[in-house]
């Protein structure tokens, strides 16, 4: 199994630095919540380590291996890793292109290549499991955005990456398919494997993730268990990711805490 | 909701409905359990396209009448309701045909068969001809290309198209195109919608122009936003060049029944058509 | 635009669809040896775009409303060889599952619109826009041009297409079987509402767009701003002579026509009574004159073809005869216009650019 290394890694895009000199290792088997609020470098992130953007400045590491335009344009290295890693786009719209259901699946082992028998088992059966068989033949456009999340996430588990990442993979979920998603993922860790997960919403890190990485301005502003990162409120509103302002609980009084809005 | 006096908002907004409506019928219907419905997409991709070449071909009104007839049953026997062909297919097709042909009666050169009362103005033989070729041929056309879409999940009527050795990559084109044209039409529609909630009263030519290319705009700054993300995604999923399909298709007894049924309408829609 | 089925006999379907096959094909090899680039999508996006922009309304000064093809911007943005696939994509898909336009007829609208329409829109377009800076109001009012240009253009073709309908395919009383009007009425009744109607909304919606890409991403102008290898070397552009070869071996298919075509008649035509009929019937019935006029017989004595009614002598076969013909013809064609491009000298050749 392998993890991730970035050294002092630098990356912006249309003039906007997304990352300055950004350090993080991920050893692998291990679960990381990724928080900031919008525009704080995640998505970037989350890319650097799917090897779909390559840094300014600084290296990324995959078990070692330096991720470069280069390293990508050669075959074995490119398939290996796009088998090893999957990324779950936070826009079902981008995820989300081929006529079917069905088809969605199967994009990533045709391109890898796999049998077309053997395609059509494994296809179905990560249907069953994310319990969408269902599905198979409809199209996605008419799907419910719960739906359509599920079937990202299989289009992307169906390769049995060791590393999973997801960009907001609760947004704009209903709170019941909210934790049917938090449930899956849960589940389906076991431990085994590594799982980056980029969200701003604080109520699932303690589920989902034994270690908390809080960016803000490009740069990592803390690196700790989740609980922890829940009790530091000072750090919580520097961040972005709470605010405080003034309500009522019905007494007839006014008090304030800080809290989340979705 | 009142046919005169409709505002641009409504008119734009009905065209982009109608253009939904008609995809979600097709997608309802094709899941239906009719006749055609269960054959092999590449024999219906096929047979029918044959049909409508013998309708090209077709050099008297019987043939024209019998290949209209062969698709009207087998439009039935798929459990698509003839009010659903009549008022769909038929209606806008005849409408802009006639429109169109009209002046034909009066033009064809000819042997008159009959003048208008006042003008004077003679309808030749000719003009009567060509009007019902031009009529039923498309009329026919239509119907076959309608029982096609209506009795196919699209997914398929575009994978069935490698039966004519159109190349993956086309393929592939046409079915991400045809996905997203059902994101944009829905994005269309809720743009216009939301624009014509603010309005009060009625807009001006400029501002309509404005509005209409301010929203293609807006589309096309979405659309290629879009194609950026949709890359990352299936390069991410392993996407290097190479375009593939997994096409499930296998021929059984009855798809070549139904090759075969094929294959005698076009012979004798040839035959009689010569 | 859209020509429906039924309108064009077989024969002028098929040799349409040959005459666009061949660019779809360098289109599609030109769009494989990119695919490592972003134009897969980028291509289906802007076909499923142009498609749902066909459908707005566009007003247009004097109250009319029209709707634009999306051609003119598919080829600024796009250059001509993948908008010549982006609009062959959106009308595949109009034909098959909205009904819009002839499935026998994707050939021909294929090659009016998709074709001709994009190269016509990318030429006129990189002509008007010259050298300006990609941000300034001359590319807008070239795209505007091109547009305009583009939708015209293909509307004349079309109405070639209808025109020569009732000319060459009658049923066996006379009546025609496709498209009943002549030239003299099919191109003057599409250029009227093409050169106003539909080719103002192209103008709007072409230039609209390129100016609302100025303000917000200028970048995506850059593709048909004088890029290199849009010539392409001549290896990519080896199916387009393999298609004029097709379009040679489809020549013969003018021989369907029943008899001469209109105007080709020799002065003694006009004293043979079964010709008489002929130019008769193809005239409206207007019975010609008697003796050929008189320019006619002068002029025809003056110059003896080589190849008298396109058969030489030594060939049996009249159809192989016009084959010969026509390969002797398009090679006579492509010498000169190989031997005036040499004369115009090299100097043409855009200069190189980075980027796209």
């Amino acid at each position: 199994m392998k993890g991730f290394d970035l050294t002092a890694v630098t990356c912006g895009y249309q003039q906007v630095t997304a990352l300055r000199s950004l350090t993080l290792g991920i050893p692998p088997g291990t679960r990381v919540a990724l928080v900031g609020a919008n525009g704080s470098g995640k998505s970037t992130l989350l890319r650097l380590l799917d090897g779909l953007v390559f840094p300014d400045a600084g290296e990324v590491r995959f078990g070692g291996d330096l991720l470069t335009e280069e390293r990508f344009g050669e075959d074995t290295f490119a398939y290996s890793f796009r088998r090893s890693v999957g990324l779950v786009f936070q826009d079902p719209d981008a995820q989300l292109f081929n006529p079917t259901v069905f088809d969605e699946v199967a994009f990533g082992p045709l391109q890898l290549a796999w049998d077309k028998r053997e395609i059509a088992a494994r296809v179905d059966e990560t249907l069953e499991r994310l319990l969408i068989p269902h599905l198979r033949d409809r199209v996605p456009q008419r799907l419910s955005t719960g739906e359509q999340k599920r079937v990202a996430l299989a289009s992307v588990l169906v390769m049995d990456p060791e590393v999973l990442l997801l960009d907001e993979p609760t947004a704009g979920l209903d709170p019941r398919s909210q934790s049917q998603v938090i449930d899956l993922l849960v589940g389906w860790a076991g431990g085994a494997k590594t799982i980056v997960t980029a969200t701003h919403d604080l109520a699932m890190i303690d589920d989902i993730a034994d270690r908390c990485v809080v960016l803000q301005g490009g740069e990592v502003a803390a690196d700790r268990p989740p609980a922890d990162v829940l009790c530091d409120l000072e750090l919580l509103r520097d961040a972005n990711l709470v605010h405080s302002h003034r309500h009522g609980h019905g007494h007839g009084h006014g008090h304030s805490h800080p809290h989340l809005h979705d | 909701m009142k046919r005169s006096g409709r505002s641009y908002f409504e008119r734009t907004l009905d065209g982009l409905v109608a253009g939904i409506d008609r995809t979600r019928a097709a997608e309802r219907h094709a899941e239906d359990g009719g006749l055609l419905q269960r054959v092999d997409p590449r024999v219906k991709v096929g047979g029918l396209l044959a049909l409508v070449v013998a309708a090209a071909f077709a050099r008297n009104h019987l043939t024209l009448v019998g290949l209209l007839a062969v698709a009207v049953a087998g439009a039935l026997l798929s459990r698509l309701p003839l009010g659903l062909l009549v008022g769909r297919v038929w209606l806008g097709t005849v409408l802009l045909t006639a429109a169109i042909a009209l002046p034909a009666l009066f033009l064809t050169p000819g042997d008159p068969a009959w003048r208008l009362p006042v003008a004077g103005w003679a309808v030749s033989w000719q003009g009567l001809r060509t009007v019902s070729y031009l009529l039923l041929r498309v009329v026919t056309a239509a119907t076959l290309t309608f029982l096609l879409v209506f009795t196919t999940p699209w997914a398929h009527v575009l994978k069935a198209l490698r039966v004519f050795r159109v190349p993956v990559v086309a393929v592939v084109i046409l079915g991400m195109t045809y996905r997203y044209i059902l994101l944009l039409l829905e994005s269309a529609h809720a743009m216009f919608e939301a624009r014509r909630s603010r309005t009060v009263g009625r807009l001006s030519p400029g501002d309509r122009r404005r509005l209409a290319t301010a929203g293609v705009g807006v589309l096309l700054d979405r659309s290629i936003r879009l194609s950026g993300n949709v890359y990352d995604a299936m390069q991410a999923r392993g996407f290097r060049g190479e375009v593939h399909v997994l096409d499930e298709f296998q021929m059984r007894g009855r798809d070549w029944l139904a090759l075969a049924g094929f294959a005698v309408f076009t012979a004798a829609a040839a035959w009689a058509g010569r | 635009m859209h020509i429906p089925d039924g309108y064009l006999s077989p024969s002028t379907c098929a040799v349409l669809y040959a005459g666009a096959a061949p660019f779809w094909y360098v289109a599609l090899s030109r769009v494989r040896r990119r695919l490592h680039t972003r134009v897969v999508p980028l291509i289906s996006l802007f076909a499923a775009f142009s498609f749902v922009a066909m459908m707005f309304n566009i007003p247009l000064p004097g109250g009319t409303t029209g709707h634009a093809v999306g051609v003119g911007i598919s080829a600024v943005v796009l250059g001509p060889w993948a908008s010549v696939l982006a609009v062959s994509v959106a009308l595949v898909i109009q034909a098959l599952f909205f009904g819009d336009g002839g499935i026998t007829a994707v050939g021909a609208n294929g090659f009016n619109m998709a074709v001709a329409g994009s190269f016509v829109a990318w030429g006129v377009y990189r002509l008007a826009a010259g050298g300006s800076p990609l941000t300034s109001t001359r590319r807008v009012a070239a795209a505007g041009i091109a547009g305009y240009a583009a939708i015209n253009v293909a509307a004349l073709l079309t109405a070639i297409e209808f025109g020569i309908q009732p000319m060459l395919f009658l049923d066996a009383s006379g009546a025609p079987l496709y498209c009943p009007y002549p030239l003299g009425i099919a191109v003057p009744a599409m250029m009227a509402g093409h050169l106003t109607v539909a080719g103002m909304a192209e103008l709007v919606v072409t230039a609209g767009v390129v100016a609302f890409l100025q303000r917000t991403d200028p970048s995506l102008l850059t593709t048909s701003a004088g890029v290199r290898g849009t010539t392409g070397s001549p290896r990519t552009l080896r199916p387009l002579w393999v298609g004029l070869g097709v379009l040679m071996v489809l020549a013969p298919l003018g021989l369907l026509a029943a008899g001469t075509a209109w105007g080709e008649w020799a002065a003694s035509d006009f004293a043979d009574e079964a010709a008489r009929k002929e130019i008769a019937a193809a005239s409206l019935n207007q019975p010609p004159p008697p003796a050929p006029p008189q320019g006619l017989a002068r002029l025809s004595s003056i110059w003896t073809a080589p190849w008298p009614d396109y058969a030489p002598p030594f060939v049996r076969s009249a159809a192989f005869g016009y084959f010969l013909s026509a390969v002797f013809g398009v090679g006579l064609v492509i010498l000169a216009s190989a031997c005036i491009g040499r004369v115009l000298g090299a100097g043409l050749r855009p200069p190189d650019k980075a980027g796209a």
